[in-house]
């Protein structure tokens, strides 16, 4: 049985790029799991009745953190390549195994991009606008896609090396260990960034503006113990008191 | 009259960002900071477009895309919201109109990344139509269509993003337009206070997210605010 070459696997990545460009309420990414997928197939079963068979499965249910997919997507390959040997797991196999690898991805994935680096990259984006640069935007942007865009297309192979457990050794401590890290050095980057909001280049705000900042501080604090209004929600509550407010004014 | 091509470049910029915020590659390009700067180089008026894109950023950082969760459509969002206070503030370019324009920038931005919710979740019910096709032609043998529906799913976001923005921008600069220029005094106080406030509020956000109820990292935080205040102070003197 051929084994997957590394054209294979960064015909896989380049697809995970794809992964939700068909998410919905059903499926959520699994018409996405299932191209990305494609390649492995291709490559495991010249016999196009089984190839088909095959691909028909990996349209089920799919959902994880995007950036981690790929890592899901290497190990299942392996697996592939066990079952297309006669060795490996059976349908129901695969599909527990692709639930049990989507789960714990989304859950060290979520912490780590959504609520931790995107955080950051932005902080580290506004802190350099606010001080007056024209690169914050491109800072923000590779903050976040050195380690994205990395753990996207070496995380294919990383996984087909590893196999299920690829998240189970050093990965999972290395990925919970820069959580931490990234969401210390958030909290020093945002220190800094209420200090230059304070004093910005050229001059000291006005009390009224350090005042309504201080305000601003204590109303998001609030709307973070409380899932709704959203910040978004509150943003638009703000501007409108406001607004009122400059016109009794 | 020649129309100009920068609009087009703005709701085409609209619709890559509506691509990147979900469907394809999820790289922040579609972050408004990213857009916002792009916006700025474009129409030649930076400090517009960062005052906008900032508190849009920031804003947007806190909104999550968890799980089948529909956050705001910040990547519509700040585009038009940007778009729009450039636009105002090249109509009347005074100092205090252009603090007015910002303003309704951010409203606008914050409205538009709102209502794109439901046009979020419209284009996933019709994603649902095409993953059960999907799936019928592929047990049919049609191995091609997972490509076919791949990319149809990415023209969908890509056209539905343009429009969107094409739409909001219009709409958002000729109907604030009188405004902008009629109550620039007031729009340039309520900008005054607004400011600050969306930009603690949505740092406060960020910084829960951060510290996770330990207290090293608020110790972190309250640290790193005194240092740099008392590094800009003697750096002031």
């Amino acid at each position: 049985m051929p084994a997957l070459s590394r054209g294979d696997q960064w015909r896989v990545a380049w697809r995970t790029m794809f992964l939700q460009a068909t998410w919905n309420y059903e499926r959520q990414q699994g018409l996405g799991w299932a191209w990305a997928f494609q390649p492995v197939l291709e490559r495991l079963y010249p016999d196009a009745a089984q190839r088909r068979e095959r691909l028909a499965e990996h349209t089920a249910y799919f959902n994880t953190q995007p950036t981690l997919a790929s890592l899901a997507l290497g190990a299942a390959a392996g697996l592939e390549e066990q079952r297309a040997a006669g060795t490996g797991p059976d349908a129901d196999g695969m599909a527990r195994v692709k639930g049990v690898l989507g789960a714990a991805l989304a859950a060290l994935g979520d912490r780590l991009f959504w609520f931790t680096l995107r955080p950051f990259a932005a902080a580290l984006g506004v802190l350099m606008a606010v001080g007056g640069s024209p690169w914050g935007a491109l800072v923000l942007w590779l903050c976040y896609d050195s380690l994205h865009l990395t753990l996207r297309f070496a995380g294919v192979g990383m996984g087909y090396r590893a196999g299920p457990a690829v998240l189970s050794g050093a990965l999972r401590d290395r990925l919970e260990g820069l959580v931490r890290r990234v969401a210390v050095l958030g909290c020093g980057v945002l220190g800094i960034l209420v200090a230059t909001l304070l004093m910005p280049p050229g001059g000291v705000r006005m009390l009224a503006w350090q005042a309504s900042l201080l305000a601003g501080l204590l109303f998001g604090a609030i709307a973070a113990l409380r899932s709704r209004p959203s910040p978004t929600q509150w943003g638009l509550g703000l501007g409108a008191l406001c607004l009122v407010a400059a016109w009794r004014h | 009259m020649i129309p100009d091509t920068r609009w087009v470049w703005t709701a085409l910029l609209g619709g890559f960002a509506t691509l990147d915020a979900t469907p394809v590659g999820q790289t922040l390009l579609s972050q408004p900071l990213v857009t916002a700067t792009a916006l700025g180089w474009m129409w030649g008026d930076l400090e517009t477009a960062l005052a906008v894109g900032v508190v849009l950023q920031i804003l947007a950082a806190s909104t999550l895309p968890i799980g089948a969760r529909t956050p705001e459509d910040y990547a519509a969002g700040g585009v038009a919201g940007v778009a729009i206070a450039i636009a105002l503030a090249r109509a009347h370019p005074f100092p205090m109109a252009r603090e007015g324009a910002q303003l309704l920038g951010v409203l606008a931005g914050m409205v538009v990344a709102s209502l794109g919710v439901p046009l979020v979740k419209w284009q996933r019910r019709r994603n649902e139509g095409l993953a059960r096709w999907t799936e019928a032609a592929v047990r049919a043998g049609d191995e091609k269509a997972l490509g076919a529906a791949t990319y149809a799913g990415v023209v969908l976001a890509f056209g539905i993003g343009v429009t969107f923005t094409a739409a909001s921008v219009a709409i958002g600069v000729i109907g604030l337009d009188g405004l902008a220029g009629r109550e620039s005094l007031r729009l340039a106080h309520a900008w005054g206070l607004a400011e600050p406030l969306w930009i603690g509020l949505g740092i406060a956000q960020m910084l829960f997210a951060f510290i996770q109820r330990r207290l090293t990292r608020a110790a972190v935080f309250g640290g790193s605010l005194t240092v740099a205040w008392i590094w800009l102070v003697l750096r002031t003197r």
